[in-house]
């Protein structure tokens, strides 16, 4: 007997976070590429979502409302994903906002801090420019101060100036994000569990410690199929997963043009068995 | 070849940036691509992640010098299973440093307080390092204390793998300069040797040392009269098999001092098999190499051939927890052997032979090695039997070598009386009839049964059974009793079971006692 299963992909990025393809672009793709099940997931942001359903049509691949938060706390960094919540709830609005806000408050932070004890001030204009951005950081900074002569390379801004302005940590935390969700009628899955953020590595008994609290806020998921992933981490998260009873996705952490990672490239080929778990997830959330 | 320098960091920060410069290098898809990591210092997951991509469109794809913080990383991931990962050695100098061992494959120095390392003879030593690191870890689960090493690093060409041994002195090192220390080294060093042939190592995962000296023996074809050489090979298959720990390679550079503990280290030569396979090597440290050019021993451990010789006697003495001479010299004349034989072929591979001292060493382990299969018929030996002659004189080492034994029992000091007292008319009786007029071996055997002990008594001489004598009458004066019957009469009072047969030419009694 032969395995075949949907091609499916739920993890990706559009421009309205830090993806390179305009929602409709990226629907456009995921229809060439064959994908049955997918999802738009940009980060701390769902108007892509809203975008893409609008466009949806007959006969086009199944599609999850998604969304990726970027969480902290005393324990680490960690990235969560969020499926099938209600867009207009407000719970998920209010950690979508909430993270808006905490980036402004950061952004004005840093500018104040960098003309008051660095004297580096920007134009009105540039800094109206910052505050329109959806997701207005530290790099955008360090492009500003090479565009004004303040320092030679981003890298440089980055190493003289801007890692040394400590502003106060306004994140989001992992509990918030999952009981957003929740109270959204979604389902908080931990993104790339193995990479938490995106630069760690969290193995073993550490990831296991941390599966759990979250689980103990709510976590209903761990994304084991990931383009990153390697045998060795896929088979740890997929043993988590079976263990404490979770639900397994699959995603490629798609960008665009900025990463190299091609649409559906999970680990998960069409003919791999699908473990338990991530066949509960697709039939829970109606997608088979 | 294709080869693309890695630098610096790699992580979120510059993960894309770099996977882009990278790519618009690369070779087309399916070409072999060599990643050169000599300058990279971190890598993030973001890193690994570009790694992985590369390998999707490269699959012939390698990572050379790796550091070690890194190939941990891939090798914890998972990525060392996938791609060829090449290690970087970090280089080491042993210029000045202080030489604190010699292995059979290597030589240890002190690079620093806290750090040695082994420099292989062997230049591509990959292969050695990893066995040792492999024997040195299943020793440690198995309990005998050692160091495992943590690093492999480079020294003049050659491969050496370092290790953490704080503040530690070899036993060599304490025997040289503090000779007071004499008692106490003896002690730990024959309680370790205890401990590692008591430690049961599991099937197939160590070489079988039967196999090895049975190899030796048969390279002395062509240097053995023939008896000799079938005397010998006789000998050596006849050891059961044996699958508790041997060491191989165990004398007084290989036990360390680390603050308080004992630590065993150069575990290359880890093996299985009958001790008397452990004995053998370690005669040759300690009195082989050196028994014709005494100074040897002091070039190799740093103590004078004296204090070596005493060292392996009380050794022996403390292993075999007996002071008895004879008991001592049967089992180092077995070791002998194996010694001998493994020496004479060891002088001859390394054409040392053609040396005056090679020679002279040569003829006299050759001759000794004669001697001794002359007088030799098994290589095992027993702690609990002693087989001596049989004269009066002899009665005092037999005495002492049960006392020694049932001080390791429960044996309350009246029941050790009459055990002495029975042991002396057996041995006495053996000592007057058995051989008379001549003389003759006899063996005493000591069993632990339950509650207590069974002594037996064998010899080839005329066959007799002293029980069958009638019990004398006690109610004689004391001159008109007969002094044999007497003695075997108290034999059967003091003990609680006294048996005789004659099997295969040999008169056995048997006496057990109960505590």
């Amino acid at each position: 007997m032969e395995f075949t299963h949907p091609i499916i992909d739920l993890h990706m990025h559009s421009a309205v976070s830090d993806g390179t393809d305009t929602p409709e672009e990226l629907l456009s793709h995921v229809r060439k590429a064959g994908i049955r099940v997918f999802s738009l997931t940009d980060h701390d942001a769902i108007s892509g979502c809203r975008q893409v359903h609008a466009l949806l049509k007959p006969g086009d691949p199944h599609f999850l409302f998604g969304v990726e938060f970027s969480c902290k706390d005393a324990y680490g960094k960690y990235h969560i994903l969020g499926y099938g919540y209600d867009p207009d709830a407000a719970s998920i609005c209010g950690v979508v906002n909430a993270g808006h806000m905490n980036r402004l408050k950061k952004l004005d932070l840093r500018l104040d801090r960098l003309r008051t004890e660095f004297g580096i001030a920007f134009p009105h204009a540039d800094a109206d420019m910052l505050h329109a951005l959806p997701n207005p950081g530290k790099p955008h900074l360090a492009k500003l101060m090479v565009r004004y002569g303040y320092s030679e390379t981003i890298s440089a801004a980055f190493h003289t100036v801007l890692n040394r302005l400590h502003v106060p940590d306004l994140y989001t935390s992992p509990e918030d994000a999952i009981r957003g969700i929740r109270d959204a009628g979604g389902v908080p899955v931990l993104a790339h569990p193995c990479f938490g953020d995106g630069d760690q590595l969290i193995l073993g008994d550490a990831l296991e410690k941390r599966i759990l609290r979250l689980k103990d806020a709510g976590l209903l998921g761990l994304e084991g199929f990931y383009s990153g992933f390697t045998e060795t981490l896929r088979a740890q998260v997929l043993a988590f997963a079976e263990a404490f009873d979770l639900y397994v996705t699959a995603g490629s952490d798609f960008h665009g043009g900025n990463k190299l990672i091609p649409l559906a490239d999970t680990g998960l080929l069409p003919d791999t068995p699908f473990p338990d778990g991530l066949q509960r997830f697709l039939r829970d959330m109606h997608c088979l | 070849m294709n080869l693309f320098p890695l630098t610096g960091r790699i992580d979120s920060q510059n993960a894309a940036k770099v996977e882009a410069q990278l790519m618009a290098k690369l070779p087309p898809e399916g070409m072999p691509v060599v990643l050169d990591a000599a300058h990279l210092d971190y890598i993030s997951s973001a890193g690994l992640r570009v790694l992985l991509r590369i390998r999707k469109t490269h699959p012939d794809m390698r990572i050379i010098n790796v550091n070690s913080e890194i190939y941990e990383i891939l090798d914890m991931t998972g990525f060392t299973e996938m791609i060829t990962v090449e290690k970087s050695y970090r280089v080491v100098s042993i210029e000045g440093c202080e030489e604190i061992g010699h292995g059979a494959n290597g030589t240890l120095y002190r690079i620093d307080r806290d750090n040695v390392v082994k420099v292989y003879r062997n230049a591509d030593a990959l292969p050695d390092i990893q066995h040792e690191r492999e024997m040195a870890r299943l020793a440690l689960i198995l309990g005998i204390p050692t160091a495992i090493s943590y690093d492999v690093v480079k020294v003049n060409g050659s491969y050496g793998s370092v290790f953490e041994l704080l503040n530690a002195r070899s036993f060599a090192k304490i025997l040289s300069s503090q000779p007071e220390k004499f008692d106490w080294c003896v002690k730990e060093f024959s309680v370790m040797l205890r401990k590692i042939h008591e430690t049961e190592v599991p099937e197939g995962k160590l070489p079988d040392m039967k196999q090895t000296a049975l190899s030796w023996a048969q390279f002395l074809a062509d240097y053995l009269p023939q008896h000799a050489l079938e005397k010998l090979l006789r000998l050596i298959e006849a050891v059961p098999e044996d699958h508790h720990m041997i060491h191989g390679d165990y004398h007084t550079k290989n036990l360390e001092l680390q603050n308080d503990e004992v630590l065993l280290i150069d575990m290359d030569t880890l093996a299985m098999g009958h001790p008397i396979f452990e004995l053998g090597s370690m005669y040759n440290a300690f009195i082989g190499f050196s028994e014709v050019d005494h100074e040897a021993i002091r070039r190799f451990q740093g103590f004078d051939f004296e204090t070596s010789k005493r060292f392996w006697h009380e050794t022996l003495s403390a292993y075999l927890g007996t002071t008895s001479a004879t008991k001592i010299r049967e089992v180092e004349n077995k070791a002998r052997i194996v010694g001998y034989t493994r020496l004479i072929r060891r002088g001859i591979r390394r054409g040392e032979v053609k040396t005056e001292r090679g020679q002279a060493e040569n003829r006299l382990w050759t001759q000794e090695l004669i001697d001794l299969l002359e007088t030799v018929d098994t290589l095992t030996f027993s702690r609990n039997e002693l087989t001596i002659e049989a004269v009066a004189e002899n009665l005092d080492e037999v005495q002492t070598f049960l006392e020694e034994r049932l001080s390791e029992t429960a044996c309350p000091p009246k029941a050790r009386m009459q055990i002495g007292l029975a042991v002396e008319e057996i041995f006495i009786n053996i000592a007057s009839y058995a051989y008379a007029p001549g003389k003759g071996p006899a063996t005493v055997r000591i069993e632990f049964i339950p509650d207590g002990v069974s002594v037996t008594f064998t010899d080839h001489g005329i066959p007799y059974d002293p029980l069958k004598k009638a019990d004398p009458d006690v109610t004689l004066s004391a001159e008109e009793r007969n002094i044999g019957g007497l003695g075997v009469f108290l034999t059967k009072k003091l003990t609680d079971d006294v048996r005789y047969e004659y099997r295969d030419g040999q008169n056995i009694l048997t006496m057990a006692k109960r505590f």
